[in-house]
């Protein structure tokens, strides 16, 4: 742990500061009111807030800044580079990852609305769409994010009280099913307005 | 700036998103990087071991990254004390960023990350140490700060590399607002 500095030890001019005579004064006036208050037999005086300990301010030294400030490093644009073409090399298992996340949420949701009792299933269609919002987002799958970034809004609103109405969750899962297809995965947003539309009226009709 | 040889602990519960987080990280020279899912896994790596900095997400289960902050500043025996911790959130309206600042967070990071707002915020937090500020309902870095531009001219410029982003929907903050909001108190708008 960095070694703190209190104000009085510090390297500041001796004396009190400004601040401090303006504590020192407060602190003096708030005593003369509590023994006033006492005199007059105020009930309120017992709930008077004692002032509490000063502030101490210490600076801090990690060695996270002390080691991250060390010549050597890889210069921003190339470390930014460097991590977009990590991103890149990722895309292709990512499809894949899309598949498996959006087939997994499909069954899930489709043996819920069939009727059999999935505990915890809401916790876990919000965990998974949060990860396909995600990392989607950070990939550049735009119209994925969208959807999935949709549906969690849906499920925090479920979470918070609203009702649960699975034929608007269904529609956000279809919608991601058909966001999945090779056609559609790279499309933003803003190329297919009526599906965009259309899920935010269904999530602004459910979180009135 | 040089993050070799410095022990990065990213808690995401996500293996996916930890896995992005993971990749971007060795793209910026780091050599250390472990993961956990969970806040009782955080807990357990640091008893065990010196970690530089964390970044973690908001809502890691079961503690969530808030009050794992706030256990983490307060522990007063703890040498982890004044590690630095960047939040990672989806959720980044005002007041969620505002919890998160009153928490002892140094910076938030908004998702879906991408690799020059990962960095800008490292990079910040490793060029612009915070004195800490101890009270008796506060630790954690000094939340009255300005942020100036990013160290040595690092910022959005004209040439930067274009990122693909989703658009953010709903009344959320982008990166620069939560970036704002940070230094809001120094200007009397807290």
């Amino acid at each position: 742990m960095a070694k703190g500095k209190h104000p009085k030890s510090g390297s500041r001019k001796p004396g009190p500061s400004a601040n401090a005579v303006a504590k020192t004064k407060a602190a003096k006036s708030d005593n003369a009111k509590s023994e006033n208050q006492k005199k007059s037999g105020n009930a309120k005086s017992g709930k008077t807030r004692p002032p509490g300990p000063p502030a101490r301010i210490f600076p801090v030294d990690t060695r996270f800044q002390q080691m991250a400030r060390r010549t050597g490093g890889v210069p921003r644009d190339q470390a930014i580079e460097r991590a977009q073409s990590a991103l890149e090399a990722a895309k292709p298992a990512y499809e894949d990852f899309l598949e498996r996340e959006v087939a997994g949420l499909t069954d899930l949701v489709r043996t819920v609305e069939a009727g059999n009792d999935e505990p915890g299933w809401i916790e876990t269609v919000a965990f998974r769409s949060r990860q396909l919002r995600d990392s989607a987002g950070s990939l550049g799958y735009e119209l994925v994010a969208f959807i999935a970034g949709s549906l969690c809004e849906l499920l925090d609103s479920i979470e918070s009280g609203s009702e649960c109405n699975m034929e608007s969750i269904v529609c956000h899962i279809d919608a991601l099913m058909l966001a999945r297809q090779k056609s559609y995965r790279r499309m933003r947003p803003e190329q297919v307005p009526e599906l965009t539309r259309g899920l935010q009226r269904v999530v602004k009709h459910v979180t009135i | 700036m040089n993050l070799r040889d410095l022990v990065i602990l990213v808690a995401d519960p996500s293996s996916y998103i930890s896995m992005l987080i993971h990749g971007m990280l060795r793209g910026f020279g780091s050599n250390k990087i472990l993961e956990v899912r969970n806040s009782n896994g955080v807990l357990q790596t640091l008893m065990g071991q010196k970690i530089d900095i964390m970044i973690c997400d908001m809502h890691l289960a079961p503690h969530g990254g808030l009050s794992l902050t706030r256990a983490i500043r307060g522990k007063t025996d703890n040498e982890h004390r004044t590690m630095p911790i960047l939040i990672m959130s989806s959720d980044s309206r005002e007041a969620t960023i505002k919890r998160a600042r009153d928490a002892g967070a140094n910076m938030v990071i908004a998702k879906p990350i991408s690799p020059s707002s990962l960095y800008d915020r490292l990079s910040w937090i490793a060029f612009n140490p915070r004195k800490f500020v101890d009270t008796e309902t506060y630790f954690g870095p000094d939340r009255r700060f300005k942020i100036e531009g990013y160290p040595g001219g690092v910022g959005r410029r004209a040439g930067d590399k274009e990122v693909e982003i989703g658009a953010e929907s709903g009344p959320a903050l982008a990166q620069d607002d939560i970036d704002n909001l940070f230094s809001s108190v120094q200007t009397g708008q807290d």
